[in-house]
């Protein structure tokens, strides 16, 4: 397993909404599920990819003179890289002054991973530490498992945030190596859950239900995004919540709020976002409401910042 | 502490100080002027100590009703003192500006400028200290003016830490009786000193009791509300006059008159209090145990000397207010740290010090907190509290860092390095026994390495100014630049070290000053003035600027020239001579593939590292007038924007007369990719050694970070990283970007919003239009 490795698109130190004190998130590449709001569509393909940043791009046409037969073309005063392009990207990311085109992601070793995550590891101090998220990082099952076996070794506390669409026999693998476990439970209605998902719910609910009868119980939080029309309904809510106070009332439960500002991504990528762009964030008055059904519903321990 | 309030008495006095006009005053050279022509047999020494003790026997004094603590320079606020000895030709030059110059501005009076130019500039003109160094070294210190900044030329050093506490024990008649004694006893070349230090404590005396009677005098015309106060102030200074100070009161008020005094004395930047909160902390905790007072009324005479700290400013000549702009006077408080058995030590008078800074937030005192490995929780969260409120204070220096390196760098005794303080804005000292001559010159090594890719030209000019080593495509390997970096450093920091000397010869012959020597140790014990080195410790400090630029210029080089050869050395050297026009694919590589200084790239940071570590060796070669050692900083104040006026384009893809990075160690502003904890690390690669003058990291934040408790501890943890990292300054700007756009638009509804420039705190509205941009463009981290 020394020779594993993961795509990785991006390392984001001081990371501080991920989790206890200060962390390193990082992102690893690829997700089986396709949410209409995902936060990071860079994440979902598991593929690398060499991707154009135009308003780092000049416009010096220098692509232009490197470039391989097929790679790309320069129209319109930029380049259009060619995805069916069989080599690699390299002469065009080495040719090009800015830094426009480069590639979405980077390959990373076990060894090299750890390192970079020690970088900060002064800063985590008690409550920092590391933070696996994607894509969906169970995607990862070998790399993650000793990634995060070599996180405790060296004495790293280690977060996940997933939702747990992945194989039961992975999951408990590693349910031992991680310190706090973020996993996402956003519609509870079977056939919304695949409309707006892409996936079916059954197993999430399963294995929620495993972790959260497990002796690991205790470092799970639930958390639903609260996307307008498709999360953010009361049944929604009401639903999960049920669901959740029939396995153990006593399990942390948070919102997150609506954040628009993820479409800003998807011109990167080849899916489309699925939210209206009319919606903004909810307001502390909308929140309080969502938080009064959380708490009617029954569950004892609602996180508010 | 959340409970203690701001009385009506401070917002009264604030507002006062606040709407005050500010005006150059020429008083005080009047009467200095008068008493050099009336004893012009006798010797400098003793024409400085009678023309002292005649501005405090006369200068004229004002009083506010609501004052608890009194004093000052002048009878108006924030008013700018011309000072005949130290230089007046550029008073003479520039006198009609003040007004209206980009920086640091002040109201004239035509009367004044024409007895100025009548009665004062003639006697002073070739005698005073500008003009001796002048006439002695003018031309070769202007001859390396573009790589070197010799400071001090014309006016007195200041950036000292008086013994406050032996002030406090003795108070002027103590003193006076000290110097009494050894005069019985002393040789005759000690006899001058003594005399001359018996002159100026006898015109302190004076001076207090000239408050008394002010005060006893206005009495009947005060207010009820403020009559009982104002009489308690006028018994505090009668007795100061006569005996060392009993209650907190009594000390807090004798504190600020040494301060104002020893302002009379060298008008200098930078007389620092250091740790208040050690050496007062006895009269306050015996006040509070006895009921005397409640922690209420100290806080309010503390936020009285809080306001008094700011009413003295300092006129700077129109070049010198670019370079330190804002009037940072520098009343520089340290807070925290550990004790002199190397215990952390804080106490109730630390948190209402910060409690002080939290109500007022104007840019002095200089406020530091001193943080080590055992800091406690609530200092930090208290002082957090007060980062939140976004004065730019406090800011932080690090007890692991410093105390160390003060030993093994500088030969320090332990018990006096653990005692540091930090005088001005970051400038590290050991505490009342020490004249740094921190602020002696800053070295500009960026343009050292222009001068070296261009045959020692200067790229805006094409004078010859350096050595001709060859240039960019002479050198066959990057050693060989290297080296011919080397020697074009050397070649400077020689004609540096003569400029040295002749500036500080100047002080000694011109500026000898008695009353400041009798509060730093052993000058009283050596019978020997302070600026000949009387003082325990003698230290001098060349500020290197600015690493940042040159790690990152440095590492395009090697990278893109010589390793990866994207860019040819001809393309370079052409593409820098022309500012990059024409040249734009070159400059973007430049900025964008190469790596750069603050995103924790060790060789990057190791090549700023190795320079700076070279810089620092040379020093060793060399002694300061006074016999002590020389050492280095890395700060630059605001030097950054007119040192990068002096540099053409550089290899790190800047472009010509832009400023170099802010701050000192922090990276050049939106180069730092991978957050504040890359920065860290990549400062944290700056060896302790580097920074024994001072360090400065300037980091911005959002008012967002501050907002939860949660957010308030993660903060700490970042703090007590910093502690482990060993980076020796920081400091952090917590501000919104629109506020200071909408303050340069309406600065009338701004008029207290104050910024951190530099290692110190400035009004943003008093601050040139070209500085307020660059600050508006640092890097601000909003991530929490």
């Amino acid at each position: 397993m020394k020779t594993s490795k993961a795509l990785v698109f991006d390392i984001k130190r001081f990371a501080v909404h991920d989790g206890h004190g200060l962390r390193t998130t990082v992102f690893l590449k690829g997700c089986p599920l396709r949410c209409r709001w995902c936060q990071n569509p860079e994440g979902l393909s598991p593929k690398r990819k060499p991707v154009y940043f135009q308003n780092s791009c000049i416009h010096c046409r220098r692509c232009e003179q490197f470039a391989q037969k097929n790679q790309m073309k320069y129209d319109n005063d930029r380049p259009y890289l060619n995805p069916q392009y069989q080599g690699d990207f390299d002469n065009l990311i080495r040719a090009c002054p800015s830094g426009a085109i480069r590639y979405d992601s980077e390959e990373y070793d076990i060894e090299t991973l750890l390192k970079k995550i020690q970088e900060d590891q002064v800063f985590f101090r008690d409550d920092g530490g590391v933070t696996f998220s994607g894509g969906e990082p169970l995607m990862h099952g070998e790399f993650l498992f000793e990634i995060l076996k070599r996180c405790q070794e060296v004495g790293i506390h280690t977060a996940i945030e997933t939702t747990l669409y992945a194989s039961l026999d992975l999951i408990k693998k590693i349910l031992p190596y991680l310190d706090l476990i973020y996993i996402d439970l956003k519609v509870f209605d079977e056939i919304k859950h695949q409309e707006y998902t892409g996936v079916s719910s059954k197993i999430i609910k399963e294995h929620i239900a495993y972790v959260l009868k497990s002796e690991h119980k205790h470092k799970v939080i639930i958390r639903t995004p609260l996307i307008p029309t498709m999360t953010a309904t009361e049944e929604n809510i009401i639903a999960i919540c049920q669901f959740l106070v029939d396995i153990d009332p006593e399990v942390q439960y948070e919102l997150l709020n609506y954040n628009p500002l993820a479409s800003a991504k998807y011109d990167l990528v080849e899916f489309e976002y699925g939210v209206d762009k009319q919606y903004k964030m909810f307001n502390q008055q909308q929140m309080q409401h969502f938080y009064d059904i959380v708490k009617a519903a029954g569950l004892k321990n609602l996180i508010i910042e | 502490m959340d409970n203690l309030i701001q009385t009506e008495r401070i917002q009264i006095l604030e507002d006062k100080m606040l709407s005050a006009p500010r005006y150059a005053s020429i008083e005080q050279a009047r009467i200095i002027t008068r008493v050099y022509q009336e004893n012009e047999d006798l010797s400098v020494p003793k024409k400085r100590a009678l023309s002292l003790k005649a501005s405090l026997e006369q200068l004229e004094i004002g009083v506010e009703p609501e004052e608890l603590i009194v004093g000052n320079r002048t009878k108006g606020v924030r008013y700018g003192v011309v000072f005949p000895e130290s230089g007046c030709s550029w008073v003479n030059q520039e006198f009609e500006t003040l007004p209206t110059r980009p920086q640091d501005k002040f109201l004239v009076r035509d009367e004044d400028i024409q007895e100025f130019r009548e009665s004062i500039y003639p006697y002073w003109n070739g005698r005073s200290m500008e003009d001796v160094i002048k006439q002695k070294y003018g031309k070769e210190i202007n001859a390396i003016a573009k790589v070197v900044k010799i400071n001090q030329k014309d006016h007195a050093q200041g950036h000292i830490c008086p013994d406050s506490a032996l002030w406090l024990k003795l108070g002027p008649r103590g003193l006076m009786e000290e110097a009494q004694q050894k005069l019985k006893t002393c040789d005759d070349s000690q006899k001058e000193f003594y005399e001359c230090a018996i002159i100026v404590l006898e015109g302190a005396c004076h001076f207090m009791m000239r408050y008394y009677h002010y005060i006893m005098d206005m009495l009947d015309e005060v207010d009820d509300e403020y009559k009982e106060s104002l009489k308690g102030v006028a018994m505090i200074c009668q007795n100061l006059s006569q005996r060392p100070p009993e209650t907190f009161h009594e000390a807090v008020q004798s504190l600020w008159f040494l301060f104002v005094i020893l302002h009379m004395e060298s008008n200098a930047s930078s007389f620092s209090p250091g740790r208040m909160d050690q050496y007062m902390y006895p009269y306050y905790q015996k006040d509070v145990e006895s009921g005397k007072i409640s922690q209420q009324d100290a806080l309010e005479i503390l936020e009285c000397l809080w306001l008094k700290f700011n009413q003295i400013v300092y006129l700077r000549n129109q070049n010198s207010a670019k370079y330190f702009a804002g009037f940072p006077i520098g009343f520089n408080i340290a807070i925290g740290g550990v004790d002199e058995q190397g215990h952390d030590t804080y106490n109730e008078l630390s948190l209402l010090i910060l409690r002080a800074q939290y109500h007022l937030g104007l840019p002095q005192p200089n406020l530091s907190v001193r943080l080590n490995k055992n800091s406690s929780h609530e200092l930090m969260q208290e002082a957090i509290k007060v980062v939140a409120r976004g004065s730019g204070m406090p800011q932080f220096f690090n007890d692991e860092a410093i105390i160390n390196t003060m030993i093994e760098d500088l030969g320090i005794e332990e018990k006096d390095a653990r005692n540091y303080a930090i005088v001005g804005c970051v400038e590290l000292t050991t505490h009342g026994n020490n004249l740094g001559w921190s602020d002696a010159a800053m070295f500009n090594l960026n343009k050292a390495l222009e001068l070296t890719l261009n045959n020692g030209r200067c790229l805006l000019t094409n004078e010859q100014i350096g050595l001709d080593l060859g240039n960019m495509e002479t050198y066959e390997t990057f050693e060989d630049l290297e080296k011919a970096f080397q020697k074009q450093i050397d070649y400077f920091i020689e004609k540096m070290m003569k400029a040295e000397e002749v500036v500080e010869k100047a002080h000694q012959d011109c500026l000898p000053t008695a009353f400041l020597s009798t509060v730093i140790d052993d000058c009283l014990e050596k019978g020997l003035d302070v600026t000949k080195g009387g003082a325990k410790y003698n230290l001098s400090g060349i500020q290197m600027i600015q690493v940042a630029n040159l790690a990152d210029s440095l590492a395009a080089i090697k990278e893109l020239i010589y390793d990866e050869k994207m860019i040819s050395k001809h393309e370079l050297l052409e593409s820098l001579k022309a500012d990059f026009q024409g040249h734009e694919i070159t400059q973007t590589m430049l900025l964008n593939k190469a790596p750069k200084y603050g995103n924790d790239v060790q060789w990057v940071d190791d090549l700023g590292a190795k320079w700076a570590g070279y810089f620092r060796e040379r020093m060793k070669d060399y002694t300061n007038y006074r016999g002590g050692p020389y050492h280095t900083g890395m700060y630059t104040v605001s030097a950054h924007v007119p040192m990068g006026e002096n540099v053409g384009a550089s290899p790190d893809g800047r472009n010509a007369l832009q400023p170099l990075a802010d701050g000192g160690m922090s990276p050049v502003y939106g180069r730092d990719m991978a957050g504040p904890t890359a920065v860290l690390k990549s400062v944290s690669r700056m060896k302790n050694s580097f920074t024994t003058n001072g360090g400065l990291l300037n980091m911005k934040f959002l008012p967002e970070f501050f907002k939860t408790e949660t957010g308030m501890l993660k903060f700490e943890n970042f703090l007590r990283a910093f502690v482990d990292l060993e980076v020796p300054h920081i400091q952090f700007n917590v501000v919104r970007r629109e506020d200071l756009l909408d303050a340069k638009v309406h600065p009338e509804q701004h008029r207290s919003l104050t910024i951190r420039v530099a290692g110190y705190t400035a009004y943003f509205v008093e601050l040139a239009g070209k500085l307020q941009d660059e600050i508006i463009e640092r890097t601000a981290y909003e991530d929490i």
